[in-house]
């Protein structure tokens, strides 16, 4: 089984050098080799019921960060908003 | 039907949810606020951050479920929808897949006083996505994410609407139930409602064409203009010999078309996958029930009931009925004794609309329903005059008056409706217009006007015109 | 003997008693780490004059006769996968090199209010891929017993910096085994707690399905000890279970007469050391003499556990790790021509080759017309996997299998050599693809002197039996022996 690596890395929105590429390859299909061993299993998978979760009420927090605090990490940021290259959709 | 081809429309529309706080932490859910001021690490997908699902996104949900109809999917999960976007901070968006929330149910529409049921395929609950603000001025994008994590269902329709008409009608319906259930604020204008529309074309008998998905459509009225667009752009295509491209394409409002985004063959991947920071979602079967208990009457029912219960035309009963407001004002007349709905409901349409279209509402005034019930009732009796129901009804509104009985009396205001009265008064005006009689009796009917006309001015204006036309008419006979 | 060679459990009463201050014993580590810190290379970022600040915090509400906990004054490392509120956050990678979080992960908020002390943020495999801690952008830690080999990983810097004496306590995480693989290779003691029992909010990410928080320490007490301050129940982790999590440290009597102790023969397979083998089998004896009872159960599934850990790891990674696209946090390529240009080459520069492999590998797993054939294929398995353990505890009441199959091995040997990397995983997976909780103690050494590791696993939310059962192997054993550095 050959993995399109081009194809997946760019899902992925990696960019893998055509240098790196056979080696990927190789690495991949070991890996998926590896996997492939797997046996088939007939059975549904169903949602699990016993497995729920509490939901949150809706209220309020009162703990609150400022703006500079939220955006202390960002790259780039001009009047309030993080900043990326131009796009439009 | 186009040029023998029929048009078949299928409607995904994205509603926000009014709750507190947003569906996966607890900021605010609100709009127009200062950019990234309502965000928080969770929102914002910092790495470590995990969401909790807000419990009213779920009732909020199984509620408009259970308002179209549909099967309740009491144990489901959600998912991850993964791509890339910068509006979208943790590179994926948690919503449902496989297993919706609410399933297959429908929806009554009133289009042209017919009803047309509209199959609802799935309801499902998702979060939004932040905002891509622009400037000519600026080499770059700005992000702001305060509407990331704001809660959103999607309610997708089968493809049972035949046209741009019907799609409306559906629209309108879906966003007056959002509105009477109070989950949504559905202001358009600030995106609150949403839509994605499908349309393909067919020759009657054929099977369904290839269809494509339009984005992009920010109201009801461009999602006319879009579908009338694409039904007449895809019927030119087949007529002209081509064939229509299963793609993707973006309506452009202003320019009046649509444009295509992508195709099929590079339609996105989007790698859905079993939320694992989430575990099932469990509605207990009783909380099921008790939301569909608590749902109140639905407008499409509403509408219905107008019509047949109290004569009024469809038009009316939906203009009523679309604010949810004058709709419970109206059945709180009828219950605090009312006879006269049709009467009634001019009243709400014409003086209450007035106040309530400056931005008024009914609370915010004196006027009860009581009040009103009472009013319109003296008025259909002729125990007051139209115009002395307008001086009433602002003697309330203006001046804050809480006793009709008492505006009445102190301003004069009551009909003369005793025969007795009006006949004395009849027989001196008629006396002191002989001209006028004589006139009536040669032939000149438009003498009866000036005659009445005499008797209600000598009456001050307080006569009953009716009753006093009647009268003279018997004195002239 | 130095204040640092106690265990924390000693240091603790100490402090009680007042025979020692918090400040001296944050400073006795700080002293050991300007020691040998050079040598082990275990922390990325050091807290030394904040840690000291909470030290002296210590010592005034002690002075004033305040009751404190148990942890009050201890000095212990945190993973640098838990976010720390204003310390640097980096994930051993690039991406995250100047990352400095704006809040605290629930275990850190937890330890700070029992008042512990934070010495600093320790190496890890980048983003806690790997199982050697080679995959650090910053630097390669090493073994304190051989300085040549890798300590494992990925918590590789927990693991070292206690068994070097600079951190009396650690946090790691365990997402296939990355607390107890280095605890094996290190000579300490890593408890991999039940999924759900600590609250994983704050912890960046890996595999949200099998990621756990869990304690290191140089004994069995000292991990209970850990433990109990950092197990339970959290609103922010909807997966957090809500229970009482009795005391572990209370319950450790070291009274094992009548456990049943199963021993799964597809654990001591072909792929494990004979040596890793046999000084299991003889701990485990050790144990049958103060009247524990041996089983031979099978766990049919084991071989395919592996697979099934890569698919639905690397799957959860592929989406967890989208986030880091240079937008918000974290690095951005230098020129980003467009969007399209900013997030590949932000990614393809911020991620190291591990971190992207697996990216690729989850991206696939999960791609359309691949879904069915390998993530829900590996889920389904993962049931599989459960039910056998669940049959498996209807007989026993732990499982002793080796942690590692080998020894420490010599730093370079396995880079460029996924498979076998993953290889030192076998015996580990299985508890996390389970959900279970397991505590890797040290059993022997090899004739490198390096440590082997037994792992105990347990029944879920039992991290009271295996713990007991760890620590009564300890009084047999005994306990850690500090390598000379």
């Amino acid at each position: 089984m050959n993995v399109d690596i081009k194809h997946v890395a760019k899902l992925a929105r990696l960019k893998i050098d055509d240098s790196e590429l056979s080696r990927y390859e190789s690495e991949m299909s070991d890996i998926i080799g590896m996997v492939e061993s797997m046996p088939d299993i007939d059975d549904e998978w169903l949602v699990d019921e016993n497995n729920a979760m509490e939901l949150r009420k809706d209220e309020l927090s009162d703990d609150k960060l400022s703006r500079e605090q939220i955006l202390k990490n960002a790259p780039k940021v001009v009047a309030g908003c993080v900043v990326v290259p131009k796009t439009v959709d | 039907m186009i040029k023998g081809y029929e048009v078949v429309i299928g409607l995904e529309v994205h509603a926000e949810l009014n709750t507190k706080t947003k569906i996966y932490c607890s900021c605010k859910n609100s709009f127009g606020l200062e950019v990234n001021t309502q965000v928080c690490p969770i929102c914002l997908g910092m790495p470590g951050t995990l969401p909790t699902l807000n419990e009213s996104v779920v009732d909020y949900a199984i509620k408009m479920g259970h308002a179209l109809n549909c099967g309740i999917n009491r144990i489901c999960k959600q998912d991850r929808k993964n791509y890339f976007y910068p509006d979208l901070p943790k590179s994926y968006q948690i919503s449902q897949a496989d297993i919706p929330l609410c399933h297959d149910g429908y929806l009554d529409v009133l289009v042209n006083g017919d009803t047309k049921r509209i199959g609802i395929e799935r309801i499902h609950i998702e979060e939004d996505a932040g905002k891509l603000l622009h400037s000519d001025k600026f080499d770059g994008s700005l992000v702001d994410f305060n509407r990331c994590g704001v809660p959103l269902i999607e309610i997708v329709s089968r493809p049972d609407m035949r046209s741009s008409e019907e799609a409306k009608a559906y629209l309108e319906t879906i966003k007056s139930i959002l509105k009477y259930i109070d989950i949504s604020d559905c202001k358009m204008q600030e995106g609150s409602i949403r839509c994605d529309v499908n349309v393909s074309v067919h020759k009657p008998g054929e099977p369904f064409g290839t269809r494509c998905e339009m984005k992009n459509v920010n109201s009801f009225s461009a999602a006319v203009r879009g579908i009338d667009y694409e039904a007449n752009r895809q019927i030119e295509l087949l007529e002209s010999g081509g064939t229509v491209v299963q793609e993707t394409r973006r309506w452009d409002d202003a320019k009046g078309e649509s444009i295509s985004m992508r195709s099929k063959e590079d339609a996105q991947d989007y790698r859905y996958f079993p939320e694992p920071d989430l575990l099932t979602i469990v509605v207990p079967e009783e909380k099921v029930k008790m939301l569909k208990d608590t749902l109140p009457e639905l407008p499409n029912a509403k509408i219905m009931r107008y019509v047949s219960d109290y004569s009024l035309s469809q038009t009316d009963a939906a203009m009523i009925v679309d604010v949810p407001e004058k709709s419970k004002f109206f059945d709180d007349c009828i219950s605090a004794g009312c006879t006269a709905p049709k009467l009634l409901s001019n009243w709400i349409l014409g003086e209450i609309s007035k106040f309530m279209n400056e931005g008024v509402s009914i609370e915010q005034t004196s006027l009860t329903a009581s009040m009103l019930a009472k009013l319109v009732n003296y008025i259909s009796s002729g125990k007051i005059s139209t115009a002395a129901g307008k001086t009433v009804f602002d003697a309330i509104i203006n001046e804050n008056a809480d006793d009709i009985d008492k505006v009445i009396e102190e301003k004069s205001l009551a009909q003369i409706s005793d025969i007795s009265m009006l006949e004395e008064l009849a027989k001196e005006v008629l006396a002191a217009n002989e001209k006028s009689v004589q006139d009536y009796k040669n032939g000149k009917t438009n003498a009866l006007g000036y005659l009445v006309g005499q008797c209600m001015k000598a009456s001050k204006g307080k006569a009953n015109p009716g009753a006093m036309k009647e009268i003279v008419l018997k004195y002239l006979a | 003997m130095k204040l640092y060679e106690y265990k924390a459990y000693e240091q603790s009463e100490m402090l009680k008693k007042g025979e020692i201050s918090a400040r001296e014993l944050t400073e006795s580590y700080f002293e050991r780490i300007d020691e040998v810190e050079s040598k082990v290379d275990a922390y990325i970022t050091l807290n030394r004059e904040n840690a000291l600040l909470s030290a002296d915090d210590v010592d005034k509400k002690r002075a004033s006769g305040e009751a404190l906990d148990k942890l009050a004054g201890i000095p212990i490392g945190i993973k640098d996968n838990i976010s720390t509120d204003g310390i640097k956050t980096t994930c051993a990678s690039k991406m995250l090199e100047n990352y400095e979080p704006v809040f605290n992960a629930t275990v850190v908020n937890k330890l700070k209010s029992k008042g512990a002390v934070i010495t600093g943020k320790l190496n890890m495999d980048e983003f806690a891929m790997g199982s050697s801690t080679e995959n650090s952008y910053f630097k390669k830690t090493k073994n304190p017993f051989d300085l040549d080999c890798v300590p494992g990983g990925s918590s590789g810097g927990s693991a070292a910096a206690v068994a070097a004496c600079e951190a009396s306590l650690a946090l790691g995480s365990d997402t296939g085994g990355s607390i107890r693989q280095p605890a094996s290779l290190c000579g300490v003691v890593g408890l991999k707690p039940t999924y759900g029992s600590v609250s994983r909010y704050g912890l960046v990410a890996f595999a949200s399905s099998l990621d756990q928080i869990g304690p290191f320490g140089r004994c069995v007490k000292d991990v209970a000890l850990l433990q109990d301050a950092i197990a339970g129940h959290d609103k922010m982790d909807a997966t957090s279970v809500k229970m009482d999590h009795a005391s572990t440290f209370d319950s450790l009597t070291g009274d094992v007469s009548g456990l049943r102790i199963g021993i799964p023969k597809e654990y001591f397979g072909s792929g494990v050391n004979d040596d890793v083998k046999a000084s299991v089998m003889q701990s485990v004896e050790e144990l049958v003499k103060k009247g524990a009872v041996i089983k031979e159960i099978s766990l049919p599934s084991t071989d395919y556990a592996l697979s099934a850990y890569y698919i639905i790891a690397c799957a959860e990674a592929s989406s967890n790790l989208a986030r880091f696209d240079g937008v918000k946090y974290g690095y951005r390529c230098d020129k980003p021509k467009s969007l399209i240009d900013m997030y590949e080459r932000t990614r393809s520069e911020g991620f190291g080759r591990e971190v992207k492999r697996r990216i690729i590998l989850g991206t696939f797993v999960l791609s359309s017309g691949y879904y069915d054939a390998y993530y829900k294929k590996a889920k389904l398995l993962q049931l599989r996997i459960k039910d056998e353990f669940n049959r498996a505890f209807e007989g026993v009441d732990v499982i002793a299998t080796p942690t590692s199959p080998f020894e420490a091995f010599k730093i370079g040997e396995k880079v460029g050599d996924p498979l076998s990397m993953y290889s030192a995983d076998i015996c580990t997976v299985t508890v996390n693809i389970a959900g279970l909780p397991a505590v890797s103690v040290p059993c022997g050494y090899s004739k490198n002197g390096l440590p082997y590791g037994m792992q105990l696993i347990g029944r879920h939310f039992d991290e009271k039996t295996i713990l007991n059962a760890a620590y009564a192997h300890e009084m047999c054993f005994g306990v850690f022996k500090a390598p000379k550095l």
